[in-house]
């Protein structure tokens, strides 16, 4: 890694109002029933899902106008919001006549987004209900953000002020009859933890053997970083060997 | 060793993290006016006047306290942003006023004396002429203290002063002698001190260049995290740069403040209360953060030793650190 103090006559440009590149940088995303059900939803035209993206946007203006008041200094702002693990992303357009919600089969479908925000769909909607604290999903880099910072802190803090619970938000469209519909949330929110806890078994199963090469392989860089540091500091051998045999968990394979 | 509970002094920046605060059994929540009034002038965050008045009633409702942080120094030639947040929080009943600027300490002591006065860690107090100083003038209560003092030097501060003393307890670790640090202006043109706001988001970039996360500030590059590495914020101070041919931290590394460990000691210094940072937060941390601080101060005023807390994932590079606290380096 290269890093310059300072970066003042790099040729990067670093202006607040570069144009943000939303060429997808995905990463893998975990085996997950969400990765699955994105696989079962590909051959779906995307346009089936815009009644439902439009619902949810009345649904939270009506509940959340604070959230909205909040976000109206952003003006005509746009995100592009790209969960890695589904195949396709959401736009999120603040400018008149009203916010807008919609889904765009890849991220440089949308041109020049203000910002972009990349992370699994869990942990963006775990993020929209508040339920995530965004500077901790982004220091275990499980949020990836770009572009205008400006405007995403703003979009960030306006969503966790609001009290966002979206399982609440759409049993209220049934009104006094919510009954059998949290009923069946419930029945369908045990069936996705399930999921979950038996995906990650098989992935756990799958990766054991890599997991096992990967910790010895790291014990050896460690040794050897080790020895590096000794010989630049010229300290014996005997007292090097001495410190590795001390330490727990770095013995060679 | 038991004794009275330290008080808890909760971040708040939106009024769902006030509540998430006080549910989470706060003492005192601590927050700021929606401008460059206050030390996190962040876009989205901080509180109306009605918010403000609302956030009073649920916090007295259920016996917490709020403080107000007017603790930026005031414009030359416009202090009137800071006149009437001073007044507005006074009239609409906050508990106390945080402040850092002798100025708008003196106008808070002659238009409001009823309400406690709080020097902020943005004055930058640490010795006992100064903090009796403040206390003298301005008629100041309590003084949060800045992170660069041990706890010895705090137990031997707090028999020489006349005043409460507040010491951060967790969250963001601003390296610098507080009030005092040009780094973020130097990069950026605005400061904590001046302008609320300490490497402003408008002057932050992040892009994911191969496989790292490259972080910059204005014209300098801060750092850059291969993938999977934790990142941490993208102040100077966080830097790490190339010295010698080496790449490190020349100032500090990317981690948070945890006193939890020195609660024991902390108390026995003389310290009255503790100070969670973070109102750029979510309520996910908030609630967490403060309902783990609720339970270390309950144990410690009982005697018992101060649980684990389980924080490691909220903190900035996913690392934890007591700080000057325990530093063995002067
Ligand atoms: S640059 Fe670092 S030390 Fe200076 S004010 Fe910002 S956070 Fe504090």
């Amino acid at each position: 890694m290269v890093y310059r103090w300072p970066e003042v006559a790099g040729g990067v440009n670093h202006r607040a109002d570069a144009p943000v590149t939303n060429e997808p940088n995905r990463g893998t995303p975990s085996l997950s029933p969400v990765l699955l059900a994105g696989f079962a939803l590909r051959p779906l035209p995307l346009v089936l899902l815009q009644p439902a993206l439009d619902l949810a946007m009345t649904l939270m203006r009506r509940r959340h106008s604070d959230v909205f008041e909040r976000l109206d200094t952003l003006e005509n702002a746009s995100f592009l919001i790209d969960p890695v693990d589904l195949p396709f992303c959401f736009t999120l357009r603040l400018g008149p006549p009203a916010p807008r919600l919609s889904v765009v089969g890849n991220a440089d479908d949308m041109e020049s987004p203000s910002a972009v925000l990349r992370g699994p769909l869990l942990v963006l909607i775990r993020l929209l209900e508040g339920r995530m604290d965004g500077d901790a999903a982004f220091f275990s880099r499980d949020l990836a953000v770009e572009g205008d910072m400006e405007a995403v802190l703003t979009l960030r803090n306006a969503v966790d002020s609001g009290g966002i619970d979206l399982a609440e938000d759409l049993l209220s469209l049934f009104g006094p009859l919510n009954g059998p519909a949290r009923r069946a949330f419930g029945a369908a929110e045990a069936l996705f933890a399930r999921a979950e806890r038996d995906l990650e078994t098989v992935r756990a199963a799958f990766v054991a053997p890599v997991d096992g090469r990967c910790d010895a392989q790291t014990a050896r860089l460690r040794d050897l970083e080790d020895d590096l540091a000794d010989l630049r500091t010229g300290m014996p051998r005997a007292n090097a060997a001495g410190k590795r045999a001390a330490r727990p968990g770095t013995a060679r394979p | 060793m038991s004794g009275t509970p330290l008080e808890l002094v909760c971040p708040a920046g939106t009024p769902g993290a006030l509540r998430a605060a006080v549910d989470a059994g706060a003492d005192v929540v601590y927050l700021g006016f929606r401008d460059e009034t206050n030390a996190r002038n962040f876009p989205g965050l901080n509180f109306s006047r009605p918010e403000l008045r609302d956030g009073l009633a649920y916090a007295h409702e259920r016996g917490c306290r709020i403080y107000v942080a007017v603790n930026t120094f005031a414009a030359a030639g416009n202090p009137g942003p800071w006149h009437r947040a001073v007044d507005d929080a006074a009239e609409l009943g906050a508990d106390a006023l945080i402040l850092a600027d002798i100025g708008l300490l003196d106008y808070a002591r002659r238009r409001h004396p009823e309400t406690r006065r709080h020097l902020s860690v943005q004055a930058s107090a640490s010795n006992p002429t100064a903090i009796a100083y403040y206390h003298e003038a301005f008629g100041v209560q309590r003084v949060v203290l800045p992170r660069v003092l041990t706890v010895t030097e705090i137990a031997r501060l707090n028999v020489q002063i006349p005043v409460e003393t507040e010491v951060f307890a967790f969250g963001g670790m601003c390296v610098m002698a507080e009030g005092r640090c040009t780094l973020s202006a130097y990069a950026t043109g605005r400061s904590p001190n001046m302008n609320g706001v300490c490497s402003p988001a408008s002057h932050v970039r992040y892009e994911q260049l191969g496989g790292r996360m490259v972080s910059r500030l204005g014209r300098f590059t801060i750092n850059e995290f291969p993938d999977g590495e934790p990142a941490g914020y993208p102040t100077l101070c966080k830097g790490r740069f190339v010295a010698g041919g080496c790449a490190g931290y020349l100032f500090e590394e990317p981690t948070s403040l945890d006193a939890s460990t020195v609660l024991p000691e902390l108390m026995a210094a003389g310290v009255r209360a503790l100070k969670i940072e973070g109102r750029q937060r979510g309520r996910a941390y908030i609630a967490e953060v403060v309902a783990a601080f609720r339970r270390a101060v309950d144990a410690a005023a009982r005697g018992d030793p101060v649980p684990p807390l389980g924080l490691g994932g909220m903190t900035e590079g996913l690392r934890e650190t007591t700080g000057a606290y325990t530093k063995t380096w002067r």
